[in-house]
C-alpha cells in the first residue's frame, strides 16, 4: 500500500501536489493514500496512544473539566460521523465518495478513542454523560449540519462539515493539546492529523467553485454568518470548562476566524 | 450486546485489515501481480472480464451507499462505528474493482459509460430494493438487506470467482481473497446485531421477508443472464488454457475447469440460497423463495 503504487516513483520524493488535478484526485482521494497516511501515526497506538504511558493523577476539578470537554468532543465527532456518512450518497463523483468513506472511518475512530478515554477516566455510562454535558451551541451546530446533509446540499454540507466543523475542531484540539495530560495529548495529536486531511478536502473542493461562481461565495458567506456564533459560543463554553483565561478564549476565536477567512469568505 | 460489538470496533478493524491481511498489498493484490496476457489479448475473454468486473463495481457501489446511509439510522454508537468500518471496506472494494477495469484496458474517461453499458439491469433492480429501505432510514430492514442478503450473495459469488481464478489469474484471486475476508465480517455483524432487533420488533418480519423475496428474485435473474452472457468466454478460456491448467480446483463439488455454465449456475444458486436460509434462520426469519417467471 504505497501512494506511489500507481506512479512508480520513489515514495520519499512523492508530492501529490505535483500531480495533474485528475491524477491528484485518483491518488489522494483513495483508500490506498488514506492507509499510507494513517499507518504512520496509528501503528502501535491502540485507541490513539502508546500502551506504556501511565495514567496521570488528575485532581477532581481538572478531571471533571476533562470529562465535559471529552463529552463535547464526542458530540462534535458524532456530528462529523453522521455528516460524512450522509454525504457519501450524494457526493458528486467516485473520488469524493471514496474520500468521504475514509473520513467516515476517521470520525468513527475519533469517537471511539474519546469514548475510550472517558471510560479510562472512570465514566461508567459515557452516552448518558454526553447527553447531560453536551453544549447547546454545539448541538445546534450539529442539527444545522445534518439539515444540510438531509437536504443533499453539497456546497453547504462540505462547507459546514469539512471547513467550519473541521476548523473548529482543529483549533480547539490544538489549543487543548498544549495543556492536556500526556495520554489525552497523544490522542489529540493523531486526531489533529486526520482533521488536516479533511480540511484539505473541503478547501480543495470548494476553492475551485468559489473562484468560478460568485453565487457560491455569497451563499457560503451567509451560512458562515449563521454558523460562526454557534462555533464561538462552543469555544466560549469549552474554554470556561477548562478554566482558561479571557485572553486565551479570545485567541481561540481569532484563530478560528483567521482559518476560515483563508477561503476568502469575509 | 455491547460485548459482542466490541469485536467490531475501529481498533479491531485497524488491526485486522489495514495492519493485517491487507498489509503489503496494492489494490488488494501483490505489487508484482498482473492480469494474465491471454486475458488481455483475447477480446472475448477481456470483454467478459470487464462485464463481470462491472457487476462487482455495481454491487459494491450499492453496498457503499447502503452502509454509509445506515450510519445515521443506527440506534447505538457501536453499530455506527461498525458501519463506519464497513463504509470504508466497501469504498475499498469499489476502488480495487474499478482499478481492475483500468487494468483490463478501460480508459478513465470511459469508466461510467462502460459501467452503464455492461451493468446487469437485474442487479440494478436488486440494489434499488435495498436502497429504498436505506433512504427510509429503516435500520433493521437495511441491515438485513445489506449484511445478510447482499453480503451473503457477494460472499458466495466472490468465493466461486476466487476458486475459478486461483490458478489462472492469481492477481484477481488475491484481490478477491481480501474482499471475502471483509464480507465474512460484515455478514457476522448482520447476524449478531439484527437478531436481537428482530426479536424486539417482530412486527417488522413480513416487510423484511418481502424485501428478501424481491431481492432474491432479482439476484436469481442476475445469475441466469450473467451465465448466459458468459458462456462464450468460458468456452474460449478452456480452449486457450494449457493442458492440466485448472485441474483439481473444485468449488462446492464442481470442477471449475470442466463445469458448464448451467452446472456452475446451479451450484451458485444452491449455495447462495442455502447461505440465506442458514443466516436468516439465525436471526429468526424464514427464507422466502421468489416465484420465477
Amino acid at each position: 500500500m504505497s501512494p506511489s503504487a500507481g506512479g512508480g516513483s520513489d515514495p520519499d520524493d512523492f508530492d501529490p501536489h505535483d500531480l495533474e488535478p485528475g491524477d491528484f484526485r485518483d491518488e489522494v482521494y483513495s483508500f490506498e493514500f488514506w492507509f499510507q497516511a494513517v499507518d504512520g501515526y496509528l501503528a502501535e497506538r491502540p485507541y490513539g496512544h502508546r500502551v506504556g504511558i501511565s495514567e496521570p493523577a488528575l485532581d477532581p476539578v481538572r478531571r471533571e473539566a476533562l470529562i465535559t470537554t471529552l463529552c463535547n468532543y464526542c458530540v462534535g465527532e458524532t456530528a462529523a460521523l453522521e455528516g460524512a456518512s450522509g454525504m457519501v450518497e450524494f457526493a458528486p463523483n467516485r473520488h469524493a465518495k471514496i474520500f468521504l468513506a475514509t473520513q467516515v472511518a476517521d470520525e468513527a475512530r475519533h469517537l471511539e478513542v474519546f469514548l475510550r478515554r472517558l471510560i479510562d477516566l472512570g465514566v461508567e455510562d459515557p452516552e448518558a454523560e454526553i447527553a447531560s454535558r453536551a453544549n447547546p451551541s454545539l448541538l445546534r451546530f450539529k442539527e444545522r449540519l445534518l439539515e444540510f446533509v438531509a437536504g443533499r446540499d453539497w456546497d453547504a454540507a462540505v462547507f459546514a462539515q469539512n471547513v467550519v466543523l473541521e476548523t473548529m475542531e482543529n483549533t480547539a484540539f490544538r489549543a487543548h493539546e498544549t495543556t492536556a495530560d500526556p495520554i489525552t495529548a497523544e490522542i489529540l495529536d493523531g486526531v489533529i492529523k486526520d482533521e488536516r486531511r479533511h480540511l484539505g478536502f473541503g478547501e480543495n473542493d470548494l476553492g475551485a467553485r468559489l473562484m468560478r461562481d460568485p453565487g457560491v461565495r455569497t451563499r457560503l458567506t451567509e451560512i458562515r454568518a449563521e454558523l460562526d456564533p454557534l462555533v464561538l459560543g462552543t469555544f466560549e463554553a469549552a474554554m470556561g470548562d477548562l478554566g482558561a483565561e479571557a485572553d486565551r478564549r479570545t485567541a481561540l476565536g481569532r484563530d478560528y476566524l483567521t482559518a476560515i477567512e483563508r477561503l476568502g469568505l469575509a | 450486546m455491547s460485548d459482542f460489538l466490541n469485536a467490531y470496533s475501529i481498533q479491531r478493524w485497524l488491526e485486522l485489515c489495514p495492519q493485517g491481511y491487507l498489509e503489503d498489498t496494492v489494490f488488494g493484490h501483490g505489487a508484482a501481480e498482473h492480469e494474465p496476457d491471454p486475458l488481455i489479448e483475447d477480446e472475448t475473454l477481456r470483454e467478459e472480464a470487464i462485464r463481470s468486473t462491472v457487476q462487482l463495481v455495481v454491487g459494491e457501489r450499492a453496498a457503499l451507499a447502503a452502509s454509509s446511509g445506515l450510519v445515521n439510522a443506527a440506534p447505538d454508537y457501536p453499530s455506527k462505528r461498525f458501519l463506519a468500518t464497513q463504509t470504508l471496506d466497501e469504498a475499498r472494494h469499489v476502488e480495487i474493482f474499478t482499478q481492475r477495469l483500468y487494468d483490463l484496458g478501460v480508459k478513465k474517461d470511459d469508466l461510467e459509460s462502460t459501467i452503464d453499458h455492461f451493468a446487469n439491469p437485474n442487479l440494478v433492480k436488486f440494489a434499488e430494493v435495498l436502497l429504498e429501505k436505506v433512504d427510509n432510514k429503516d435500520f433493521v430492514a437495511g441491515v438485513v438487506g445489506q449484511n445478510i442478503v447482499l453480503e451473503g450473495m457477494a460472499f458466495t459469488v466472490f468465493e466461486m470467482m476466487e476458486a475459478g481464478n486461483r490458478q489462472a489469474n492469481p492477481k484477481f484471486a488475491h484481490t478477491l481473497s481480501g474482499t471475502i475476508a471483509d464480507e465474512r465480517r460484515h455478514v457476522g455483524f448482520g447476524e449478531n446485531r439484527i437478531g436481537s432487533l428482530i426479536r424486539q420488533y417482530p412486527e417488522k418480519k413480513p416487510e423484511i421477508e418481502q424485501m428478501q423475496k424481491d431481492m432474491a428474485y432479482h439476484m436469481l435473474n442476475t445469475f441466469s443472464s450473467s451465465f448466459r452472457q458468459g458462456s462464450a468466454a468460458m468456452d474460449a478460456a478452456r480452449e486457450m488454457a494449457p493442458a492440466g491448467d485448472g485441474d483439481g480446483t473444485e468449488w462446492q463439488g464442481v470442477n471449475m475447469a470442466e463445469a458448464g455454465p448451467e452446472e456452475l449456475q446451479g451450484a451458485l444458486e444452491k449455495t447462495v440460497i442455502n447461505e440465506f436460509k442458514t443466516r436468516l434462520a439465525r436471526i429468526g426469519l424464514e427464507y422466502q423463495a421468489p416465484v420465477m417467471s
